[in-house]
């Protein structure tokens, strides 16, 4: 109910507050008020009798007619009911009306006044003046007016009148009819007999249809702006007070466009989304409040969303089914499936993470039902939803974050549908167990052997307390000591004062007073940690040099996992089965589908990597590095990175700056042919310095234009100068960046407006198909009515004296919907251009590789112990390794080694196959050394979750390390035990490994914390999502591992610790190329590897403490105790 | 009629006694049940190692935290069990000591209420089987009628990790009970009555579970925060905390209200295929 409690002091705030200006007249006396109405009165009557013959009309006459129609409304509305009972002055019919009400009701007045307005013809001013005058009457009358049909029929006809049946409101009286509209709903929900009469004396009215009331809201759902709110508003206490008046449900149901309005609104709001997501931070995975608020486009949509989630949540049954199927069938089908489609990644980015956003913003279940049921059970070209997100897991870093960002979102709901498809149905058959062990599904660690287990997986290199010293319990400075002094390693890796040098001394400086003020402002949050509360007490600035690399206590792991694991099986409670093993029956459920026998959902990502051979997909590893480099670089601030065919050159920042453009307004008909142009032009100049250039791949070279230079400047400028500067972000079509910039006002709601509607350059490609959509959206509603039990109607849903202009509207906002994913934009052009590069880098890469490949190939094949993979042999394993070595995250790795070693092709389909979801999360963690940092503190949140989950078919596969499975399931523990075989390799071959470990840990204890001292406040107000993001956060590892929520803050502690980590990359470069680079190493080999050396470390640090959540996972586990059935009373 | 009785007033043991039942609102937590005053859980106090945060090294450090959570595991086990008439709680200065009670509702023994303590080897779950000791010696074959102590290494020669559970020894102790083994017996009297002369030993009993109900509102032999301790009904303490066992619903720790939507589930019951479940969408 928080939309209604959040209503209904509107009503009466309003009221109060412009009533108390004119409360004076009205302590006249009762009977002087009567008579000068009377006075006012006879003089209009006069003029109205007086004209009823000669119908001429003369300016006079009006004005007269309006100032005492003027001051008789008003002293109607100052009357209070009679017997004075000013205690409840809005008690209804059992005061006595006042005595001016009483001449009002009897002489029917209002109605002869409308009238003799409405032969007159109502030019626009006078409507709108009655309009006011009906608002004011009805906003602070202190007597039920509506109650009297005297004065509801007037407005009726009135209403009428304003607005025509063809053509709407015209626009100069949208406002006062919203508001007056609102101000009769509110009075609707004080006295609830208005909506009987409202509905009862529709039809003698020449309004279209029963409820005018309803009816002229429902073109203003969608608009933005005080106007659109005020409809909603209103709507939304029609739909309360509707909710349990069948009749009334069934007229909005079947004689009003609520419903399709509503949900094909929706889908045109949806095609005015920026089509690709800004991003501001390599760190950037979710769309939070804050990145949303600036967008006016996702603002509206939002509100929208928000306003289906209260209508769900208030409406009667009848017309909440048919909201929800209209959304299903009218935005989810025709317009998020091919949005989620898309060929293009960045569209990929986006839609996924609207999706993301979407479900975390709804909390009516019978909506996040829908949403879910489209998810798992709607097919866009054969595949579910969830197939083709899953697939995205896989793919590289950007979208792969937001996709898993997506995941956790889900695996949050702890939705047993969802869990079944995902990953339960795979596991019920139990054929990944030996048969003599499934007994052992339901056992837990009793005595902490898996947990031990798991401990033991942390490679012996990261027990960083190895080090020299013997104190070290209870020291919690004590990696402070060490290295705490910042100095320490600046004479060594003294560095050129560069201009960017100094701005990055200034923006440290700068950026950590901002975190100071925050953190201070926002007084400290202290949760129960108390292991980190004395790293809180000071300001990150001072803290920062002699910060410990915290220790991250494991009871502090233990409170984590305990935490989640009584959320989850609380939210679990109402499944309706243990998922044990034995109930549901391992033999009476059905095959779950079989693994995809080659790749055919992996081609559904649409990257140009995946086709190429072998050579092409290491080079274009080795330029997603670079790039990756240079973006890292990049949002130090300092360095931009400018590739060309054979040399890096790396610019200083401010340099560069100067001589871009720094803000690019936007122009919605920015032609896309010109972007085109500029795309090449970018291209060949700049090829891979954008910061996942494979996310360009596929896209549209409309997308790819923009790249780069603009962007980057453009986020600076916006970073220095903190918002709000009026900087536009740049645009291609709809694209815009995710800062609070106020980007345009898509004044979507002008599509109700026959007069305006902006179509979108891009979204005329899209029209072509708007009819289809909506003969679907016909047949859609044709099919509803039976479903509803509304037979009698089923044919004709509509009603003939429908008012055109409400078709029209719906055509127009179907025109609006993207129905079909883009065929025309070609991409070959781009992926040409970046392939031709790629080749060139190829003969270069290859020597190169070779040699650090049959390095390192020694190394690793003398320290695995154990193959990590039944099929999986090391020889197997090192191609595989080598081609995604020095990438984050490649696109090879989704074809070689996404399925493929989980599964190899050819095999039989009987054999047992844990699902795609198990599949895909065990590939990207077996690359985790080469994953970046944020893709790796993502991942293993989600498995993290996933693991919390309390089903014993779930757990035992997870976190069972004793279990003997099928030879060719593979399971986590050999997973995992593959990684820290990796990291030692490369441990062993980085002597200075310790000391970028160290730094790696600083900075992410730094990060954290900056983090820890966001606000409260700051928290996004999706009511789901912050308590699910911020629950994490009280914990020391989660402060190291998983603040994910906070990328600005994120970034002032990077920059905070940048200068550290930056010291580490250099030192780490000069240990590298020591030796490594006698034979002439170029710049873009060092990068490359320094990368690959970067993602090493941070894989390391992640990779420890993941282990140590696990076996606090496996040991909470043992000492959860269930929730009972919540019986449906609770909540 | 009289055991009834008795149970109630066990069943309303005020704030200060602590005990265990499955109703327990401090179940909830995995911490053993927090004491009202101001004592620290025993996962603190028990092993003092295991507080401090000593996570770094090897995982060998973790070893405090692998019993522990051993003991709590059964514990939650012997919860899982809800054994018939057996309350027990763990100690509040070891995590291997655990105070028990135990309601005999019919039988030889009926009207009994034996308070005894578990002993838990420290090399736990390696080491010896647990150790049940009777408060006062119950006339009874299988305990000895010195120590108090049962006969619990017949029904557990080897105790075998894994196999053999906390809750199995507490089901043990109430077995002897309802069926009488007089082989080896720890008291030979006891064991000769009930095989030559059932009268006397059943009198013999009567007389040993009227003793031991006279002491049952003594203190605590052994002094603990977490020991059980009984006191006759008192309404200004008992009643509240009746309420509250009756009305009390577990919820996560830290739950609130903004939680997630929990709960959802439209798989019919029987079935594994999601959205399976008829919901009519015209009820609320």
């Amino acid at each position: 109910m928080s939309w209604l409690s959040r209503l209904n002091p509107r009503g009466p705030g309003t009221r109060t507050g412009r009533h108390a200006a004119p409360s004076s007249p009205c302590t006249a006396d009762p009977e002087t008020c009567l008579m000068v109405f009377e006075n006012h009165w006879r003089q209009v009557s006069g003029v109205l009798k007086r004209r009823e013959s000669s119908v001429g009309g003369c300016a006079d006459d009006l004005t007269a007619v309006r100032n005492h129609t003027d001051q008789m409304l008003c002293l109607l509305a100052e009357e209070r009911p009679a017997g004075g009972d000013i205690e409840s002055p809005d008690c209804g019919m059992s005061a006595a009306m006042g005595p001016i009400l009483e001449m009002v009701v009897a002489e029917n007045i209002l109605e002869e006044l409308v009238q003799w307005h409405v032969r007159h013809g109502l030019d626009p001013d006078s409507q709108l003046e009655l309009l006011k005058l009906f608002e004011m009457l009805i906003g602070q009358s202190h007597q039920p007016l509506l109650l009297h049909s005297a004065v509801l029929q007037p407005l009726l006809s009135l209403l009428g009148a304003c607005v025509d049946p063809q053509l709407g409101c015209p626009s100069a009286l949208e406002s006062s009819l919203v508001l007056l509209l609102n101000q009769v709903c509110v009075s609707m929900v004080k006295e609830t007999a208005i909506l009987e009469l409202l509905f009862k004396c529709g039809p003698v009215q020449q309004g279209p249809t029963n409820l005018l009331i309803f009816s002229l809201l429902v073109p203003f759902i969608h608009r933005d702006g005080s106007l659109g709110q005020q409809a909603r508003d209103a709507l939304l206490l029609v739909m309360a007070t509707s909710a349990s008046n069948h009749a009334v449900a069934r007229y909005i149901a079947e004689n009003s466009y609520f419903c399709p309005v509503l949900a094909t609104g929706l889908s045109a709001l949806y095609s005015s989304l920026p089509r690709k997501i800004e991003v501001r931070g390599d760190d950037w995975h979710a769309l939070r409040r804050e990145d949303w608020m600036g967008v006016s486009s996702l603002v509206l949509f939002m509100n929208s969303l928000e306003f289906c989630n209260a209508v769900v949540q208030v409406a009667h049954p009848l017309v909440r089914c048919q909201l929800l199927d209209y959304l299903h069938n009218g935005f989810l089908v025709p317009v998020m499936g091919p949005a989620l489609h898309k060929s293009s990644v960045d569209e990929m980015i986006a839609s996924t993470a609207y999706l993301d956003l979407f479900l975390r913003s709804i909390t009516e279940t019978s909506l996040l039902k829908t949403f879910l049921r489209f998810i798992l059970l709607h097919r866009h070209d054969n595949d579910t939803i969830l197939d083709t997100l899953l697939t995205r897991i896989s793919s590289n870093s950007r979208l792969c974050m937001v996709s898993l960002s997506l995941f956790k979102t889900l695996l949050s709901l702890n939705c047993e549908d969802l869990m079944l498809q995902l990953v339960l149905r795979y596991l019920l058959p139990c054929t990944h167990v030996m048969l003599s062990q499934r007994r052992a599904v339901r056992e837990t660690d009793l005595y902490g052997k898996s947990a031990d287990k798991f401990l033991s997986l942390i490679p012996e290199c990261c027990r960083i307390t190895s080090a020299p010293s013997s104190e070290r319990d209870d020291e919690p400075a004590f990696w402070g000591k060490v290295l705490g002094s910042p100095t320490s390693e600046s004479p060594v890796h003294h560095r050129p004062s560069t201009p960017s040098r100094l701005s990055l001394f200034i923006r440290q400086q700068s950026s950590g007073g901002q975190a100071n003020s925050s953190g201070s402002e926002n007084a400290p949050p202290s949760p129960r940690g108390s292991v980190s509360s004395p790293l809180s007490s000071d300001s990150p600035m001072h803290q920062l040099p002699d910060t410990s690399e915290g220790e991250t206590g494991y009871l502090e792991y233990l409170r984590d996992a305990r935490r989640g694991i009584e959320l989850c099986s609380w939210g679990c409670r109402d499944w309706s089965a243990p998922y044990d093993g034995e109930n549901p029956s391992p033999t009476s459920v059905p095959p779950p589908p079989p693994p995809p026998t080659s790749n055919p959902s992996l081609s559904m990502v649409p990257e140009h990597f995946s086709v190429m051979d072998p050579a092409q997909q290491r080079a274009a590893v080795v330029a997603a590095a670079r790039s990756e480099w240079s973006s890292s670089d990049r949002d130090s601030g300092e360095w931009d990175v400018t590739i060309s065919k054979n040399c890096i050159s790396l610019t200083p920042r401010s340099k560069k700056r100067s001589l871009l453009p720094s803000t690019v307004p936007l122009q919605s008909s920015a032609s896309a042919s010109t972007e085109i142009t500029g795309a090449v032009e970018t291209v060949s100049q700049h090829p891979h310095s954008a910061p996942h250039p494979a996310l360009y791949n596929g896209m549209g070279q409309v997308e790819f234009t923009d790249s780069v230079d603009e962007r980057m400047e453009v986020k600076k400028v916006k970073r220095e100068s903190d918002v709000n500067s009026g900087v536009v972000e740049s645009g291609m079509n709809g694209s815009m960046g995710m800062g609070p910039v106020d980007f345009k006002d898509f004044h979507v709601g002008s599509a109700l407006k026959s007069s305006q509607v902006q179509l979108k350059p891009h979204l005329q490609h899209q029209t072509s198909v708007p009819s289809s959509t909506q003969e679907c959206l016909q047949s859609e509603s044709q099919r509803l009515s039976p479903v509803l039990g509304l037979t009698e109607t089923s044919t004709v849903p509509r009603d003939n004296r429908a008012p055109e202009s409400v078709e029209r509207l719906i055509e127009e906002l179907l025109e609006r919907a993207p129905s079909e994913p883009l065929s025309g934009d070609s991409k070959g052009q781009g992926i040409s251009i970046e392939a031709f590069h790629q080749e060139l880098r190829e003969l270069e890469e290859r020597v190169r590789e070779r040699r650090v490949l049959s390095h390192s190939s020694e190394e690793s094949s003398r320290e695995s112990r154990t193959a990590p993979a039944p099929n999986l042999t090391d020889e197997d394993c090192l191609p595989v390794e080598t081609e995604r070595r020095s990438s984050e995250t490649k696109p090879d790795s989704s074809t070689t080694g996404v399925f493929s070693p989980a599964r190899p092709l050819g095999q039989p389909l009987a054999q047992p196959y844990t699902g795609p979801f198990i599949t895909v999360l065990f590939s990207k963690l077996e690359s985790m050394m080469q994953n970046s940092l944020y893709v790796n503190i993502l991942l293993t949140g989600v498995v993290f979750q996933l693991a919390c989950y309390p089903q014993p078919l779930l757990r035992s596969f997870l976190l069972n390390t004793n279990m003997v499975f099928q030879p060719s399931v593979k399971s986590l523990i050999q997973v995992l035990g593959s990684v820290k075989n990796r990291i030692e390799a490369f441990a062993a071959t980085h002597e200075d490994f310790p000391v970028l470990l160290r730094k790696a840990r600083r900075f992410l204890v730094a990060r954290g914390k900056l983090d820890w001292s966001d606000s409260p406040m700051g928290v996004p107000n999706l009511r789901r999502s912050d308590s699910l993001i911020k629950s994490r956060k009280p914990s020391l590892g989660d402060l190291i591992l998983r603040h994910t929520n906070s990328p600005t803050r994120a970034r002032h502690a990077a920059q905070l610790a940048l200068a550290h980590v930056r010291d580490g990359g250099q030192s780490l470069h000069s240990a590298l190329f020591r030796g490594g680079a006698a034979g002439g190493a170029s710049g873009l080999e060092k990068q490359a590897e320094a990368l690959r050396v970067k993602n090493a470390v941070y894989c390391a640090v992640i990779f420890s403490e993941f282990l140590k959540e696990l076996a606090a996972l496996a040991q909470e586990h043992a000492v959860a105790l269930p929730f009972p059935p919540s019986q449906g009373t609770e909540e | 009629m009289d055991s009834n009785k008795r149970s109630d007033a066990e069943e309303q043991s005020g704030p200060g006694e602590q005990r265990a039942s499955p109703a327990r609102p401090s179940f909830g937590k995995k911490q053993l049940p927090s004491i009202p005053k101001n004592a620290i859980p025993i996962t603190k106090a028990a092993s003092p190692a295991s507080s401090t945060q000593s996570a770094n090294g090897t995982h060998a450090s973790y070893g405090p935290f692998y019993l522990e959570y051993s003991l709590l595991a059964e514990f939650t086990l012997v919860i899982k069990q809800k054994l018939p008439g057996i309350y027990v709680q763990p100690s509040y200065r070891s995590a291997l000591m655990w105070f028990g009670v135990i309601f005999i509702r019919h039988g030889l023994y009926q009207d009994g209420v034996f308070k005894f303590t578990v002993y838990i080897p420290d090399n736990y779950p390696d080491g010896d089987c647990p150790r049940v000791v009777f408060d006062t010696p119950v006339f009874h074959p299988l305990v000895d009628p010195v120590s108090g102590e049962l006969d619990v290494r017949r029904a557990f020669t080897k105790w075998r990790r894994n196999h053999n559970h906390i809750w199995q020894v507490l089901m043990y102790a109430r077995t002897i009970f309802y069926k009488i083994n007089t082989m080896e017996p720890l008291n030979p009297e006891a064991a000769v009555l009930y095989e030559k002369d059932i009268q006397l030993y059943k009198s013999k009993v009567v007389d040993s579970v009227k003793l031991c109900n006279s002491h049952l509102f003594d203190q605590p032999k052994i002094d603990d925060p977490y020991a059980i301790s009984f006191s006759p009904w008192n309404p200004a303490v008992h009643e509240e905390a009746k309420e509250k066992m009756f009305a009390h619903k577990r919820r996560p720790d830290d739950y609130n209200k903004g939680l997630p939507v929990s709960g959802l589930s439209w798989v019919k019951p029987g079935s594994t295929q999601p959205f399976s479940k008829d919901d009519n969408p015209l009820q609320t």
